[in-house]
């Protein structure tokens, strides 16, 4: 574990230099993510392993989540609209995006749905005298606790959901519809001199202006993602967590190595037609 | 198969009886025997039991497993008062919404009532029953359950031993004000109309006028509505919301349930589920027959619904529907038993997944546990500054259990479960 943790740090530590993409930084966070993985369910299935040494993993990989989620912040900045329309990402994935990113409110589904596989498949250690130690054992007051972040959660989720929904219909907003046509007046009257600096400065700044909105709530959005993240790992046990966090990165490395091949596969039924 | 496991537990009682009185420190030894026992059980009923269906075992093994879940669970519950305090506005009260209650007789407790002399010798019927509600969201985005729990709601005047308990489950559907105002309202409305026949009581008369009166507060609610709930952004058709209402009146003697819409209340008796009430749906015969008389058609669409639209033939509110969504509730009237072992109230977010035979056998097992790891002579536990009864946390662990079944068992809405002890207490000595 002490072996990962040094190359996992080395590998993924932000954008390299050199100008990095975002989509090659996100291609080594997801091979970090499955290592991380890797580790989880190796300190899940061992029992020897202390409770301090779960509780280690569990922050060097929520450690590993905050990370990603600075990088991708920094990456806003330069390019929100890229960021919400992830290229790195299948169309399976895209989907299913929320602003820019998974759903936070589905934190909930996937513990709900973790935690009753593992209360029902649980039964035969259960009867055989041992603790689960997984999320079959989710006690009165956590479920107490995650039903309240829940509530709240999909509270913050719908603020946001109108907060987009507003700015999306800035895009008609007078300026912009002035704009739109006085360019259009333009090209028309084939009167590329005069006036039309000026009106590339107003087209650049009424377009800054929306990407500074969307860089906004993407940021608010990732927040909620980690934040959300955060809370609900705080909840769970140490080795409460280990079991969230795998079925997290299961179900978000299998997702997107499914989409992956049905575009892989979708690109190879148009090949014959683009070649006619 | 909830009676022969149990059967195990009592086995486990019965020796710790024989013992006389248990220390805390041997019970974790005593836990695991019971556990082994279990174990064992289950092990000889699937070796032997070739001619046993899958399911039976099946349900067997997560009979056994619950009870385990019961005895590992040993959280404190988030503990409030059950009184809720006026709010503002209904969007405001979702944020104080509280998940999980315990029985205010803990207060009680902690005043010296739950000494042991106290309790071997007070008539057993005539004390706060004991109870637990659990209430999640669950996998919906939107909280719509309510749940409202009033114990001693009614003390007749000269007979303080023959206090009536309020306990019930609304459900809301197209937004939470209906079951928000019921929540807030019934039992008040429920206790007027008690109060005011007391002389010549009649529970059904009683029961339809307070519905009544509850559905036409709602429908007048809904006209100056101010709030600023979901339903808000859609206006016109605030007429669109209402509620399920299943209520359990409990006195000394008998269990009142009204019920109108599809929640549902299921008596545990001897170990067997005995239903206290009929679920509404528009496909129900006589449900049927009676939308049909009132001019009205089930159209199935996503199941049956009155005229396509509502998945129940009875409700509070839903004035649009009206009359063939009728307000007036089935009431049963029950006496209680020394059999009685408990009643579970839930919204369909239970039922739908869980049958009422499994339900009782879970609460059964969840009640039997908890008497036997904490018997009547041990003190109160104090966990930050509050008393805790044994029996009070056996009944939140049974209604947080059945909750989180309901959702193992991928049950897609709100998920309420109250659960209300009726046993006797029993002269230990």
């Amino acid at each position: 574990m002490t072996r990962h943790k040094c190359s996992s740090s080395r590998t993924v530590g932000g954008l390299e230099p050199g100008l990095e993409t975002f989509a090659g930084f996100f291609e080594r966070w997801l091979q970090e993510q499955e290592r991380d993985l890797q580790d989880l369910i190796r300190v899940a299935k061992s029992d020897s392993e202390s409770t301090q040494s779960v509780a280690e993993l569990v922050n060097r990989v929520m450690g590993h989540y905050s990370n990603y989620y600075r990088v991708k912040s920094e990456s806003s900045k330069h390019n929100a609209c890229e960021m919400l329309t992830p290229a790195w990402r299948s169309h399976l994935e895209d989907a299913f995006l929320w602003i820019g990113g998974w759903r936070p409110s589905m934190a909930f589904h996937l513990l709900y749905s973790k935690s009753g596989l593992q209360l029902e498949a649980g039964l035969t250690e259960l009867l055989a005298g041992l603790s689960t130690g997984d999320l079959g054992d989710l006690s009165a007051r956590q479920l107490a606790r995650v039903d309240e972040l829940h509530r709240h959660t999909v509270r913050e989720e719908k603020e946001l959901t109108e907060k987009m929904a507003a700015h999306q219909e800035t895009v008609a907003d007078s300026s912009m519809v002035q704009l739109s046509h006085v360019v259009t007046e333009l090209m028309h009257g084939g009167d590329s001199g005069n006036g039309t600096e000026s009106v590339d400065q107003r087209v650049n700044s009424a377009l800054v202006s929306k990407e500074e909105g969307l860089e906004q709530i993407l940021g608010k959005a990732d927040d909620l993602r980690l934040k959300t993240l955060k809370k609900v790992v705080d909840i769970l046990s140490p080795i409460q967590a280990v079991h969230f966090l795998i079925a997290a990165a299961e179900l978000h490395l299998r997702v997107h190595e499914w989409g992956r091949k049905k575009d892989a596969q979708a690109k190879e039924s148009t090949k014959p037609t683009k070649i006619c | 198969m909830a009676e022969i496991c149990c059967g195990v537990v009592s086995d486990g009682e019965s020796a710790a009886a024989a013992g006389g009185c248990e220390t805390n420190s041997s019970r974790a030894a005593r836990r695991r025997r019971v556990e082994i026992r279990g174990f064992k059980f289950v092990t000889a009923a699937m070796a032997s039991g070739s001619s046993e269906s899958a399911e039976t075992k099946r349900q067997r093994m997560e009979i056994s497993s619950l009870s385990r879940e019961c005895d590992k669970a040993v959280e404190r519950l988030v503990i409030s008062d059950c009184e809720r305090e006026n709010s503002s506005g209904v969007e405001d009260d979702k944020d104080k919404e509280i998940t999980l209650y315990q029985s205010p007789i803990l207060s009680v407790k902690s005043l010296g009532l739950s000494s042991t002399t106290s309790l071997l010798n007070i008539q057993a019927f005539n004390v706060v029953p004991k109870f637990g509600v659990a209430s999640v969201c669950g996998r919906r985005r939107d909280m719509e359950d309510a749940v409202a729990v009033h114990p001693s709601f009614i003390r007749p005047e000269n007979d303080a031993d023959s206090e009536f308990h309020y306990f019930a489950v609304y459900d809301g559907h197209g937004c939470s004000h209906v079951a928000m105002r019921c929540r807030d309202r019934l039992h008040e409305l429920v206790k007027e109309e008690v109060l005011s026949k007391e002389a010549s009581l009649e529970w059904k008369l009683a029961m339809w006028r307070s519905f009544d009166r509850m559905d036409k507060e709602v429908i007048a609610w809904n006209e100056g509505v101010v709030g600023n709930c979901r339903c808000e952004l859609r206006t016109p058709e605030c007429d669109a919301v209402g509620s399920t209402a299943v209520v359990a009146i409990v006195t000394p003697q008998k269990i009142i349930v009204a019920n109108c819409g599809d929640s549902r209340a299921v008596l545990c008796r001897n170990g067997k589920a005995v239903p206290l009430s009929a679920d509404h749906k528009p496909d129900r015969p006589d449900e049927l027959n009676r939308i049909q008389e009132a001019g009205g058609r089930v159209i199935y669409w996503d199941g049956p619904r009155v005229l396509g639209v509502l998945a129940m033939s009875r409700a509070i509110g839903d004035n649009y529907l009206k009359p063939y969504v009728s307000c007036e509730p089935e009431v049963t009237v029950t006496d209680r038993t020394a059999e009685d072992d408990c009643l579970i109230l839930a919204s369909d977010g239970l039922w739908d997944v869980v049958s009422n035979d499994t339900a009782c056998g879970v609460a059964k097992m969840c009640l039997r546990g908890k008497m036997r790891v904490a018997p009547p002579t041990t003190a109160p536990v104090e966990v930050d500054g509050v008393a805790e009864g044994a029996a009070d946390k056996a009944c939140s662990d049974a209604s947080m259990l059945l909750t989180k079944l309901a959702l193992a068992r991928h049950s897609t809405d709100n998920v309420s479960v109250v659960v209300i002890d009726l046993r006797r207490k029993k002269n230990v000595n």
